[in-house]
């Protein structure tokens, strides 16, 4: 049971994952060419609808629209960069994980500094969504 | 698609629907358990919710089980870990006491702006204080927490409370099958090890908790399982990342940085073994004990040199906890003997459970020890197979895994028994610990289920169903029956019933009272009815109250640090003689204008708090602060305005 099976890259192992692999979503395709940077000018427009809702009205709801999908393009852009052979869902989730670190880790660098009020959020937030585009880019171009 | 299979797909789907309703119902019943006033979530947790969850996870089992999509039954195993996960975020308005209302408390000042120009606010003695001070794992925690709040325009509060329990119940499934699948290539085994971290007591209370250290954890396991495909791999990717998470696991927590880089450590000598061992077996076999040896050293001795960056650490190596050097107080031989046996005994006995050996329930023991066990059993089964034989692939994988077992069996040993004034309870070992071993545990279990699955399709019709039962004779078809009834029943029943005894023992039983939301409304009225600076003289009860509300140490509504001397001293002192001179002296402290003094009667017991007040009272020169809805059974408010 345990040693029996041939080693294979989780990718082209597990037959249900790799049909979603290979049926990548038109979305996930779409973000990634980002073409026309549109998906990088996207996740700039939530970061400025984040600052003007941190500013203005304060929303719930807004945030969490804008936040979601700053996290799906920068995760999507993160996951391509770092685990393209991984099947859709893990390649989304482990993107996210990394955005995580990696607005953990300036936000972190913003406190040690300075502070992190909404002005320094939104530029941690912005630092990260260009390191994102740029790793996305820097993979696209490999190709 | 034959009717047997569409038949399948249909009670496979009627499972998952009936699965994420039971789950909704249990989320329900968690907000129906809400409570302001209680010690333990188990005073109010509702009724039903244990035996929900168990049928859910029962359920969630037999669709782990199935032939499901892996992502999908993943999505099912992370919703059920986040509900695992959450008991104390839902269910105290706070939080759970303590730890992370500190991490909070820390964590608000940033998010109100008090501090400025970089963190800490204040100077440090010398440059590794510095350094740590700098990287410790609140910061990152601060940073993580004030980025979400903002970015969902929150408060800090909730987003503090589910940071971890989300974080975790997402993220921790999706490495144990990570890891699990890494050296087995079996998708069931490999989910099934992403349900069952939750199984492991330790595990779910850290996954449940907003504290620096969950965090360390999570990213300590992603370290953990790059370093076993680094083992495979000579990729820059994957070094890249198991050095990128083993980096942040130790921006996030001392105790999994340097756990992390003792098994980089290991992880390059079993690398180096790996490509050696042809050449040069035995300087390979003697490089690898080295770095074994060093590898297990490593913790200790941090904790000892932990002094130089935080000088209020003291570690030391003693040998007073052992118990042979307990008095005898008889000299006969035999009893010689039987006390030296009975020292043995509990030496043992400290070494591989710790303070679990004193606990009085036997349930509780056994719901600690028995996945552990059962991984190390298992481990050990696979190990001699490996012998009769080696060529089987992933050997070094598993010899790395023992060897990682081992360390923190042996480390959670010398913390124990060899090692005194630890900064942390050595028991947060057994959450490595545990996440190693789980995927044993599943292979165990599946192997089980596998054997179960074997035996049955060997010794039935090529098709079994309850209908092709009917032709066959009675033994067999008794036998074929209750196999059915063993795999599609039984095993999910009983590891369902295990899940939930598990969680059982997570969150403790034993707690003081938690913070209440009378001390939450005088803390929140007082902030909202202020203009001025002002300082609150309380209990640490009264501060940690204060810290999910404006942060400690905040220079406009100044609580002091919990084991702060000063503050400590003051609230001795107004509690003797209630009067406005050591009021006067918080202000002069704290550069503050008005002053607060709070008593809580369930914090200072009832003859205690009639003392207090009535003094107060008597004494005419404090306001009594009436908080609305707050009755003055409960809490009592004073303040003083400066001049």
């Amino acid at each position: 049971m345990l040693y029996n099976s041939e080693p294979n890259p989780l990718g082209e192992q597990v037959g249900d994952i790799t049909m979603e692999s290979k049926l990548r979503s038109r979305l996930e395709n779409s973000v990634v060419r980002n073409k026309s940077f549109l998906s990088s000018l996207v996740s700039y427009a939530t970061i400025l609808a984040i600052f003007m809702n941190l500013n203005s009205f304060q929303s719930p709801l807004i945030g969490f629209i804008a936040s979601s999908i700053y996290f799906l393009i920068n995760g999507v852009f993160l996951g391509n960069a770092f685990f393209e052979k991984e099947a859709t869902f893990f390649r989304l989730m482990l993107g996210i994980l990394l955005l995580f670190m990696l607005l953990g880790f300036v936000g972190w660098f913003a406190i040690v500094c300075y502070n992190l009020d909404t002005i320094w959020v939104t530029l941690v937030l912005f630092a990260v969504a260009t390191v994102c585009s740029l790793l996305n880019r820097k993979v696209k171009r490999k190709k | 698609m034959t009717d047997s299979q569409q038949g399948y797909n249909e009670l496979l789907l009627t499972s998952e629907i009936f699965y994420l309703l039971l789950v909704a119902l249990s989320f329900y019943l968690l907000f129906l358990s809400r409570t302001g006033e209680a010690r333990t979530v188990w005073e109010v947790l509702h009724p039903v919710f244990i035996p929900a969850l168990f049928v859910a996870t029962s359920l969630l089992l037999t669709i782990v089980l199935s032939s499901e999509k892996v992502a999908y039954k993943l999505l099912f195993v992370i919703v059920h870990s986040v509900l695992v996960h959450s008991l104390f975020s839902i269910i105290f308005p706070a939080g759970d006491l303590s730890g992370q209302q500190m991490v909070l408390g820390r964590t608000r000042i940033v998010y109100n702006n008090a501090i400025l120009h970089g963190w800490p606010p204040w100077t440090l003695g010398n440059v590794f204080s510095e350094i740590f001070t700098r990287f410790a794992g609140i910061n990152f925690q601060a940073a993580l927490s004030v980025v979400f709040a903002r970015m969902f325009s929150l408060d800090l509060l909730p987003v503090h409370l589910f940071l971890v329990p989300v974080l975790w119940g997402v993220f921790t499934p999706i490495v144990a099958y990570f890891m699990t699948y890494s050296f087995t290539r079996n998708n069931k085994a490999a989910v099934f090890a992403s349900l069952l971290i939750s199984a492991f007591p330790y595990s779910t209370y850290f996954g449940a908790i907003s504290v620096p250290n969950s965090l360390g954890f999570i990213f300590f396991f992603y370290a953990f399982y790059f370093m076993l495909k680094y083992l495979d791999s000579n990729g820059f990717q994957t070094t890249f990342l198991m050095l990128a998470f083993s980096f942040f696991s130790l921006m996030s927590h001392y105790l999994t940085g340097v756990m992390s880089l003792s098994f980089l450590l290991l992880t390059l000598a079993f690398k180096a073994y790996k490509s050696e061992k042809k050449t040069s077996p035995s300087t390979t076999r003697f490089s690898l004990m080295i770095s074994f040896v060093v590898s297990v050293s490593l913790l200790p001795l941090s904790f000892i040199y932990l002094r130089f960056f935080r000088p209020t650490t003291q570690t030391v190596f003693t040998l007073d906890k052992l118990p042979f050097t307990e008095s005898v107080g008889f000299f006969l031989p035999h009893q010689l003997f039987i006390q030296f046996l009975q020292n043995l005994a509990k030496s043992v006995g400290l070494f591989f459970l710790g303070e679990l050996m004193y606990a009085s329930d036997l349930k509780t023991i056994l719901l600690f020890i028995i996945g552990p066990a059962l991984a190390l059993l298992y481990m050990i089964y696979l190990l001699f197979k490996l012998k009769r034989n080696p060529s089987i692939k992933f050997q070094v994988h598993l010899f790395f895994l023992f060897a990682a077992f081992l360390m923190m069996l042996i480390d959670y040993g010398i913390l124990t028994l060899f090692m005194d004034d630890l900064p942390l309870q050595p028991e947060r070992l057994w959450v490595f610990r545990d996440f190693i071993g789980v995927p044993f545990v599943a292979l165990a279990i599946h192997g089980v289920f596998s054997s179960v699955n074997a035996f049955l399709k060997s010794r039935s019709p090529p098709t079994v169903s309850f209908a092709t039962l009917k032709v066959l004779s009675k033994n067999n078809f008794l036998r074929i029956l209750s196999l059915l009834l063993a795999l599609n029943v039984l095993i999910p029943v009983v590891l369902g019933g295990w899940i939930t005894l598990s969680l059982e023992v997570s969150y403790p039983r034993v707690a003081p009272l938690q913070t209440t939301w009378y001390e939450l409304e005088a803390v929140k009225f007082i902030e909202e009815n202020t203009t001025e600076k002002y300082v609150v003289i309380g209990d640490i009860w009264t501060i940690f109250a204060g810290e999910v509300i404006v942060g400690v140490n905040n220079p406009r509504a100044y609580y002091f640090l919990e084991l702060n001397k000063t503050g400590y001293d003051l609230f001795v002192n107004m509690k003797r003689d209630p009067s406005p001179q050591w009021m006067l002296q918080a202000m002069n402290y704290t550069d503050t204008t008005v002053a607060y003094f709070i008593v809580t009667k369930p914090r200072l017991g009832a003859d205690e708090f009639n003392s207090v007040v009535s003094r107060v009272l008597q004494n005419k020169q404090l306001t009594v602060v009436s908080v609305p809805g707050v009755s003055p059974e409960k809490l009592y408010v004073f303040s003083y305005r400066k001049g």
